[in-house]
């Protein structure tokens, strides 16, 4: 296996990845891979973004809950939750009982909590906010792409530049006008099954069709990048055992997988990831904090998992929702659609704590907090301080970056 | 493309199609016909179908309604599958259900309606009230939309998914009332955030006990109410009426009609919309009509139609076997369309499944193809009632240009590059020592071409 990779490349690869792949480096590596590990080494390696998308509308409020107000508690009667429950983060705020992994973060110097982040005039259907925030757009201009999409197809030549882990539809942040990202449900069904020919397989689908049909062009290349994506994820099938262990639930499965491919060195610069199910209308308490705990290991167990290979200094995750709920809880034990709420960054590169303030809670429009962050600032910063990008172009103007990233 | 379908004209697009030099009535438009108002249809009836005249033959689709008998067995079925409890093998009940009708655009309809009115027993998980709500989809398939939506207001499965069964005045809950009109009526952008929350108070009172509607007097808002500018004590009933009677639902509904049955982009331009959008308004929202407009149109039978849908999971399964006289285990079925994306009874939320190029991504086509290789190495499926070759033989062809040219004209909507024919045809001809394998490999191979995905 050594006949692939000279013994400095090689030791410079294994610096890199740490001890998490040094493990599978001992077992059969496949060519591929380390053709590829080897071209990454050579050069100095990229930031990755991990985004979690929590769908539905996270309510913020009892998120990072302000337990002393008097506003929040007469509001939240069945809700509210108290101060000997709240993890403290200051004598105003705390985390939800349910978050400790986020709690451990914050202590450790590895989270940064962005409160307050919306955008003006408000539109609470889940499906339209979803993509103000994907797009940057509103539903009168042009929605050609999203803002990651448009960041990929300035950036990245890269065969695999993004991967969506899961089973739902993908997000509209990842489409780009040039660049189609693939979906991955699982890394074992990632491929052609008992296929007679494959070459004959790549080339029907590598044929340029002449139909003038927009639809079959986008069947075709997509065809065309989810057969190279196959080959280049049977690739790393085997990518070794983590060191941290993941919580057995779905956002714990799917951010292991993302970590595995961090480790297996892919040239991926987006990772993609959603969980579902914050759309609590009723009976919220047991739900959402159900979500939160799920939330908060999978995102502790990775952000150990980073810093236990090595690379901590180099993965960033963030997680948003597409707004946050009415501070008045209704009568079947729930929020209804709201508006602004807390986007979450974990690593060790972001400066940690509490950036922004809550919305002020006397000075609510239409019974919903006034967002003071704009979500577009969140992503100024992510894109130049993180990704290394322009975001003018991509935003559609400059927006003043929020302060949330170490340089 | 968008302009260029603004520069159609109005009368033109629905008038009815007049077969041409340039727009043939041919086994690819009879195939179109049968693709889209159900799912697909066999040699057979394809090669009938193009002897008849168009639009008697598309009078009689639309016609179509399955037999006393076939209706009795498919309810005993659901009382079986009742029996069990499991929402999950609804789904099994309606595949099976879908490759067996006589009645296909009726089931078309009450597919649309299941992903318009989204529900999923996901969150519902009673069987029998999610099965009740099928019914009503069907029973209203090609009906009266306002008759409907006041159904769909008071089912007890979509209470219970929008968390409305248990609505108080003291703190009305606004799901139900935001998405009647986002999703259900209107479109977003038609109504304020102030007009979902006084008909949030209209459904108060509104509650679900012993999984039957009832009203309770005691929790209902019966203060006034203001809604798109007008006021009064208005009660659930009548909001669902204030909602459909907006001069957008009807352009609303006919806008996603025609994004089902005729193309999935561009959106039609208003030009475009609104001579159907009136008709349907002058038939008081009763849709079959407007759906029959749609598919005699010239604009169905033109290339903006032809080919220009993406395949759902499940009309790319039935539509397959329906083309090869198939039948298959429908768990089996069901299990496998899931990982494609598309559970019957499990939408993934409650604007249903958006269709398109959102069926598309990396692994959605591998599994697609992968779909397709298990249905073929499965024991259950039969073809013509014997293994794959048997539909060759049933129709009497033989060798490989045969057998592919005919898979093409059966299976696929578009025409593939010649270089492509070519191929398949060597592909063929390489396993033909083994007939079965042949087929076989030269279906899967079939169902990983981009023109497969296309309806």
């Amino acid at each position: 296996m050594t006949n692939f990779l000279n013994t400095k490349t090689r030791r410079e690869f294994l610096t890199v990845s740490g001890s998490a792949l040094a493990v599978s480096l001992s077992g059969a590596m496949p060519q591929v891979l380390l053709q590829a590990a080897n071209a990454k080494a050579a050069t100095e390696p990229e930031n990755i973004l991990v985004v979690v998308q929590l769908s539905g509308g996270n309510d913020g409020l009892n998120t990072i809950v302000p337990f002393e107000h008097d506003v929040y508690r007469a509001n939240r009667s069945k809700l509210a939750i108290g101060k000997t429950d709240v993890l403290k983060i200051d004598d105003q705020l705390g985390f939800h009982p349910a978050m400790r992994g986020m709690a451990d973060l914050l202590e450790a110097g590895s989270l940064s909590v962005i409160q307050g982040v919306g955008y003006p005039n408000p539109n609470r259907s889940h499906f339209e906010s979803m993509d103000i925030w994907h797009t940057c757009q509103r539903k009168d201009q042009v929605r050609d792409a999203g803002w990651l999409g448009k960041y990929l197809d300035n950036a990245t030549q890269s065969d695999v530049p993004a991967i969506h882990f899961g089973f739902e539809k993908q997000p509209f942040a990842l489409a780009g006008r040039r660049v189609r990202v693939p979906s991955i449900d699982s890394l074992e069904s990632f491929q052609l099954n008992n296929i007679d020919d494959e070459q004959t397989v790549k080339k029907l689908a590598s044929t340029k069709r002449t139909e003038n049909n927009n639809l079959l062009d986008f069947v075709q290349t997509s065809a065309e990048s989810a057969l190279r994506a196959s080959d280049r994820i049977k690739s790393v099938k085997k990518a070794g055992p983590l060191s941290t262990t993941f919580p057995n639930t779905r956002l714990g499965e799917k951010l292991k997988k993302v970590a595995q491919l961090i480790a297996a060195n892919l040239p991926t610069r987006v990772y993609y990831v959603e969980l579902n199910g914050f759309d609590t209308h009723a009976k919220q308490d047991a739900s959402h904090e159900g979500l939160l705990r799920q939330l908060c290991g999978a995102v502790k167990a990775f952000t150990d998992e980073m810093q236990a290979m090595g690379a901590g200094d180099r993965v960033m995750l963030m997680a948003f929702s597409e707004f946050g709920r009415r501070v008045k809880e209704n009568a079947s034990g729930g929020t209804d659609h709201g508006t602004a709420g807390p986007v979450f960054l974990a690593g060790s590169k972001v400066k940690p704590g509490l950036i922004g303030k809550l919305p002020d809670l006397n000075k609510l429009q239409n019974g919903d907090l006034v967002h003071h962050t704009d979500f577009r600032q969140v992503y100024a910063s992510v894109l130049e301080k993180w990704l290394k990008n322009d975001s003018s172009e991509i935003l559609g103007k400059q927006f003043q970056a929020v302060d949330a990233i170490k340089t | 493309m968008s302009q260029e379908l603004a520069a159609i004209s109005p009368e033109w697009a629905w008038q009815p199609y007049e077969p041409s030099a340039e727009q043939p009535w041919n086994v690819r438009r009879a195939a179109h016909v049968f693709r889209r108002a159900g799912f697909a249809a066999n040699w057979d009836t394809l090669q009938a179908a193009v002897k008849r005249d168009p639009h008697e033959l598309i009078k009689e689709v639309i016609a179509e309604r399955e037999t006393a008998e076939f209706q009795q067995d498919m309810s005993d079925l659901a009382s079986t599958v009742l029996a069990g409890g499991d929402p999950r093998s609804l789904s099994h009940w309606w595949l099976y259900r879908l490759q067996h009708t006589t009645s296909p655009l009726v089931e078309k309809m009450t597919l649309f309606w299941h992903g318009h009115f989204a529900t999923s027993a996901a969150k519902v998980t009673n069987a029998n009230i999610m099965y009740r709500q099928n019914r009503l989809f069907r029973s209203h398939a090609l009906g009266d939309f306002r008759k409907m939506t006041q159904a769909i207001a008071r089912d007890p499965a979509m209470l219970i998914y929008l968390d409305s069964d248990s609505n108080r005045k003291s703190h009305p809950n606004e799901n139900f009332a935001r998405e009647l009109m986002e999703l259900f009526c209107l479109g977003e952008g038609n109504y304020t955030e102030q007009d979902i929350r006084q008909l949030a108070r209209c459904f108060t009172g509104w509650e679900v006990r012993n999984d039957k509607f009832r009203f309770n007097r005691f929790q209902h808002d019966k203060d006034d109410k203001s809604i798109f500018g007008e006021s009064g004590k208005f009660t659930g009933e009548n909001g669902v009426d204030l909602v459909v009677s907006h001069p957008a639902a009807p352009r609303f509904l006919v806008t996603k009609l025609a994004r089902y049955f005729l193309l999935d982009e561009p959106a039609l331009p208003a030009t475009l919309i609104e001579p159907l959008a009136k008709e349907l308004r002058d038939n008081e929202m009763v849709v079959g009509p407007t759906v029959a407009r749609m598919l005699s149109s010239n604009l169905f039978h033109s290339s903006w139609s032809l080919g220009r849908k993406i395949r759902s999971p499940v009309e790319l399964a039935v539509g397959l076997l329906r083309g090869l006289d198939g039948t298959t285990n429908a768990e089996v079925l069901a299990n496998d369309l899931e990982n494609l994306d598309q559970r019957l009874f499990f939408p993934p939320n409650v604007k249903g499944w958006d269709g398109g190029r959102t069926w598309i991504n990396s692994a959605t086509l591998l599994g697609r193809a992968n779909f397709v290789r298990r249905l073929l190495d499965n024991d259950k499926t039969r073809f013509a009632k014997g293994k794959l070759p048997a539909i060759f033989e049933k129709h009497g062809i033989e060798g490989g240009e045969d057998r592919v040219n005919w898979l093409l004209d059966v299976l696929i909507a578009v025409e593939v590059p010649n270089s492509v024919r070519t191929r398949l045809i060597q592909l063929y001809r390489k396993s033909a020592g083994n007939d079965e394998v042949a087929c076989r490999n030269i279906v899967h191979t079939l169902s990983t071409l981009p023109e497969f995905q296309l309806s």
